[in-house]
């Protein structure tokens, strides 16, 4: 762990001008994962900006039925609990209640979870040599190396990560909006737009600025997000990581589609929005059948390694589990 | 039937159980001697090759760094000479190899430099500006890899692990006979304790304190003190909490030698507190396995030839064998014809070291296995397989098995569990759309028993102190010490304090092996005569005795709290009374060391049966264990509470075998590259089932005048073959590869 400088910020603007003008700065929220990476020797910030204090909690409704606020500093504990969540977005709620345990959901925020930065091993553990991601130019250790968790879709030959986070997920399919604070001003990031694949520069996680801080997330209104649900295949019952997971909201108006969300988790490095399944389920009816058409068009441009490829059948299998389930909710 | 009231001790609660929940159970890496110094490694990141250079000017110069020690510059103890042999009271080593000794690096995660600073963050901070450079060798790293250095050791640990009976080659191509033969494979395996490993190394002059969280103070004391070349009781070894340890604390690893070399060469006390990623790399591990087992019997299930060929690693600096074969074959069934076959090859990998049940647990789980494939191919009930292949003598030394009640075992399972309604037919039992699955194994573990001496104080007031070198892992070791030597002693439980975990104390073996009720309890068995005895001389010079004039050789314990003659238990005298004439405030005896006596007319060796149900989705193939029924024949059980607990922790950690825990390898550089709590699965509360547990038989007075046999790794064996088995009835596919994640059952839907 490297000596670093502790700031409390007293206010966002503070914090993205310490962050905007130091390269070398991070945010410090719940710290669950920042301090982990701290102590590996991955992360290695000069100064820390505590955000703890801001006011960025609130779990609230938007003016005019525009849908559900959730601070930057929500803790994932709150959102998960909360009632507007559980109600109108289920999927979240139950992304959120599928992640890591209950004493970390307790200090990890919403705006940490999204930034929550891969668990590939090779990036993870600085012995390794090879990493992209953590060090440019340096290769992929996983490529040839133990590749079990690692990405199926839209990965590179520079990276193969995934993101680990379930919450990503759940928000990917609720076409949330990512509320951010620079020091020249706010901007709003589509969920779709904030995660990045990883081309030629892997250690790009997201499309958030030096300067920025996330304030919010948005979920837009969406009345049949009611019918959504969250699936996480792992290999133990709890506390662990999705070997795929899949977020699905469906609008079923007489046993036909309307229309679908789905994303993927455990899949990709960035959650992975499964839009030609859900164009394939457009108009159709609800029926097994049908998703698992819509399975295999999203799998189609799959492609796995000597230990994942296992994951293309499993995403099939549980993309259409999950629509299974929100179609048959009440 | 069961006779379960005779073998069970009370029902305790552990003596240690509010210091532990409240935080006032020290831990040994708790302790923190003035001035106390904090040590962080530099580990090699390659497999094999030397160290070309290292370069520490840049962390020597960081804030608060007291000492960098290398190869270049450590202080060098020597190395102990080799004393292999578990039962005696030289310590244990796995890795023989001094850590800093040479430039040579065997296997990645080597120490090859320590920081030492003043406070832990320095020392961590220092450690990554230490620059190593390496010239690296092409490791081996598989067992093809070093097919040319493959050995087949005789023994390990004095027991022989390469077996002969009859002619099995000839009974295997025998066509009247029904075969199978099929090769299991477990991976490395971690044992992560929740307490990682640590030492503190404290010098004053010629002398050194350690505390160290270990399995076996005295072993550590010879080790250090041998190759420091002090006399032995110069170096005190303090343990009094070990926070799980399964086997990774039995032996000494390079940082407890480490830390003493750092607090010699920064001049103050040096805390060395291993960290979790190195408990995959620095203090051993479970070997890999391959194992290959042929089965022969007659229609009606005869077993009539066995033979079980493993194959494992160890590293290019240890020698440790994972002797699977002798201890489940070799034990296991009457069988007229058994081999069994050893093969280790050395890798550039840290040394395997025991973990629970070393030997066993692989070994049950691959026979177990292949039982349940022979009854398939037999067409014939696993259980009543089992009970026609009963051995009522040890199918190696054919001598007869002291209070085996393994029958009793199936029985009371198979009732308690239902198994009655198992349909035979794989796939044939659902529950909604779920798969079930009823599978069962045999479990078995060997009764071990060392050599130990306790020292008793008893005081006028009617408490007693009671000592003895040896260690509670979590066990509930205290509780069931302080019971036996409440019994034995004839002292209320309240009033019995028993101390373990210091050098200073009675010889204590290594806690390993399941040996240390009954051995300990032996101990305790003695000094109470020794008490006893003692008080007997007081009385019988008392004219105010009603023992006066007695002969002392007479006089025995006649009822908790009072001594009296053999023969006329009337005229008895209280301990109390006896000290207080005396003008004595308290009478302090200590027993000998002894060798223990060997019974070779009897094998002793505890058995049990597992009985699981296994639920899988078909199409999303996680296995769930949802329901166990363990029974187990283990001779007396002292205190029912933890013994209990150490059969459901046993088959949970079997669980965890069976279906998620796995520690990888990258391939290249022989890292591991599952190195964390997080990545290496071991069952949480939702994996694990409700365990029912019951004990039958008999107390083993044969074996010890305590009547146990031991409890603390029978409980794995068997557990993850009973598991395996459960997901083949379920699901119709036999997957042979543990652990069986979701990716090995995907062809079932």
């Amino acid at each position: 762990m490297n000596p670093f400088s502790y700031t409390r910020a007293v206010d966002p603007q503070q914090a993205t001008s310490v962050i905007g003008s130091n390269a070398s700065a991070k945010i410090l929220a719940g710290g669950t994962n920042l301090i982990d990476l701290m102590k590996m020797g991955v992360e290695r910030p000069t100064q820390l900006v505590d955000i703890n204090r801001l006011p960025l909690t609130q779990i609230e409704e938007l003016p005019n039925g525009g849908g559900v606020r959730i601070g930057g500093l929500a803790r994932n504990s709150d959102v998960a609990e909360h009632p507007l969540i559980v109600q109108r977005y289920p999927v979240l709620s139950q992304a959120l209640l599928a992640g890591a345990s209950p004493q970390l959901r307790n200090l990890a925020t919403t705006g940490g979870n999204l930034l929550q930065r891969t668990r590939c091993y090779y990036f993870y553990d600085p012995a390794f040599p090879q990493c992209n991601k953590r060090q440019p130019g340096s290769g992929c250790g996983a490529l040839n190396g133990f590749n079990r968790i690692h990405a199926i879709l839209g990965q590179s030959e520079q990276c193969i990560a995934t993101n680990p986070s379930d919450m990503n997920v759940a928000l990917a399919a609720l076409d949330a909006v990512v509320q951010v604070q620079g020091a020249k001003g706010a901007r709003s990031i589509p969920i779709g737009d904030f995660h990045r694949l990883p081309g030629d520069t892997p250690n790009i996680d997201t499309n958030l600025q030096a300067d920025e801080l996330i304030t919010a997330v948005d979920l837009p209104a969406i009345p049949f997000a009611t019918r959504s649900h969250y699936l996480k295949i792992r290999d133990r019952a709890s506390y662990a990581f999705a070997l795929v997971s899949v977020a699905a909201v469906l609008d079923l108006q007489n046993g036909k589609i309307n229309g679908a969300r789905i994303a993927l988790g455990g899949v990709a490095h960035k959650p992975w929005r499964a839009q030609k399944a859900e164009a394939a389920l457009q108009g159709q009816t609800a029926d097994e059948k049908t998703f698992r058409a819509a399975a295999e068009a999203e799998l189609a441009a799959a492609k796995g390694y000597k230990h994942n490829s296992f994951k293309i059948e499993l995403a099939k299998r549980a993309i259409v589990r999950a629509l299974s389930t929100a179609a048959a909710m009440a | 039937m069961a006779q379960t009231a005779n073998i069970l001790g009370p029902a305790r609660n552990r003596v240690d159980g509010r210091a532990k929940v409240t935080g006032a159970a020290k831990y040994s890496v708790e302790f923190t001697p003035p001035k106390c110094a904090y040590a962080w490694p530099v580990e090699s990141n390659i497999a094999k090759g030397k160290i070309a250079a290292v370069d520490a000017k840049e962390a020597q110069a960081a804030p608060g760094v007291l000492a960098i020690i290398s190869h270049l510059n450590a202080p060098k103890p020597k190395e102990p000479a080799a004393k292999k042999e578990r039962n005696s009271g030289h310590g244990i080593r796995n890795e023989e190899r001094l850590p800093f000794g040479d430039d040579e690096v065997h296997y990645a995660g080597q120490y090859v430099a320590l920081v030492v600073a003043q406070t832990i963050e320095q020392a961590r901070y220092a450690a990554g500006l230490v620059r190593v450079t390496f010239t690296p060798e092409e490791p081996l790293l598989t067992m093809k890899a070093a097919e040319d250095k493959a050995k087949k050791p005789e023994t390990n640990h004095d027991e022989h692990v390469q077996l002969k009976k009859g002619d099995v080659d000839a009974t295997l191509t025998d066509s009247g006979l029904t075969k199978i033969e099929q090769t299991y494979i477990t991976p490395t395996e971690t044992h992560n304790p929740i307490e990682m490993s640590g030492t503190i190394a404290a010098w004053d002059g010629d002398k050194l304190t350690l505390w160290d969280a270990t399995q076996f103070v005295k072993g550590v004391q010879s080790i250090v003190s041998r190759a420091w070349n002090l006399p032995t009781e110069n170096v005190r070894v303090i343990c009094p909490f070990v926070g799980g340890a399964f086997g990774c604390k039995g032996a000494v690893w390079p940082h407890v030698l480490a830390a003493s070399m750092a607090a010699k060469a920064a001049g103050v006390p040096v805390k060395f507190h291993v960290r979790r990623q190195d408990m995959f790399t620095s203090t051993g591990h479970r070997t890999p396995t391959e194992q290959t087992i042929a089965l022969a019997a007659t229609r009606d299930g005869k077993l009539r030839a066995m033979r079980h060929v493993t194959n494992t690693l160890t590293s290019t600096v240890g020698e440790f064998t994972e002797s699977c074969g002798a201890r489940s074959t070799g034990v296991m069934y009457d069988s007229p014809a058994i081999r069994v076959e050893e093969t280790v090859f050395p890798v550039n990998v840290s040394t395997p070291t025991f973990m629970r049940a070393p030997g066993e647990c692989p070994g049950t789980y691959a026979l177990e296995c292949a039982m349940d494939e022979l009854a398939v191919a037999l067409k014939m009930d696993p259980v009543q397989l089992r009970l026609a292949n009963h051995a009522d003598n040890h199918p190696i030394k054919n001598v007869p098995f002291s209070a085996k009640h393994l029958r009793e075992c199936y029985q009371v399972g198979a009732e308690k569990f239902g198994w009655a309604k198992r349909n035979a037919q794989p796939r044939s039992m659902r529950d909604g759309g779920l798969l079930v699955g009823w599978g069962m194994a045999t479990k078995t573990y060997p009764a071990h028993k060392m050599n130990a001496a306790a020292k008793v104080i008893l005081r006028a007031d009617g408490s007693a102190t009671v000592q003895c070198a040896t260690h509670d892992l979590g066990t509930g070791a205290y509780t069931a010490f302080t019971q036996i030597s409440s019994e034995q002693l004839g002292i209320p439980f309240e009033k019995v304090t028993f101390e373990l975990g210091k050098s200073d104390f009675p010889f204590g073996p290594v806690a390993g092996g399941s040996n240390s009720t009954a051995t300990v309890g032996t101990a305790l068995h003695e000094v109470a005569g020794l008490l006893h005895n003692a008080l007997a001389q007081l009385a019988v010079k008392d004219s105010k005795s009603p023992l006066y004039n007695e002969k002392a050789d007479d006089i025995t314990m006649v009822e908790p709290g009072r001594i009296g003659l053999k023969n006329a238990h009337a005229k008895s005298d209280s301990y109390i009374d006896i000290l207080r004439r005396a003008g004595r405030d308290s009478i302090e005896v200590q027993s000998e060391l002894k060798e223990p006596e060997e019974n070779k007319k009897q094998s002793f060796q505890s058995f049990g049966a597992d009985f699981v149900e296994v639920k899988i989705d078909p199409l999303l193939p996680r296995v769930q264990v949802t329901r166990v029924v363990s029974v187990i024949n283990c001779g007396r059980v002292v205190t029912f509470k933890p013994a209990r607990n150490q059969i459901i922790g046993g088959v949970n950690m079997g669980i965890g075998m069976a279906l998620m825990e796995a520690t990888e390898y990258d391939p290249q550089t022989g890292l591991p590259v599952i190195r964390n709590l997080a990545d290496y699965h071991v069952v949480t509360n939702a994996d694990a089932p409700v365990i029912d547990v019951t004990f039958v038989g008999e107390p083993d007075f044969a074996f010890n005048p305590i009547g146990c046999r031991g409890i603390g790794e029978i409980g794995i064996t068997g557990a993850a073959a009973a598991v395996a088995n459960a997901v083949y009835h379920a699901t119709g596919k036999r997957v042979r590869d543990l652990p069986i994640t979701p990716d090995k059952l995907l062809d079932i839907a």
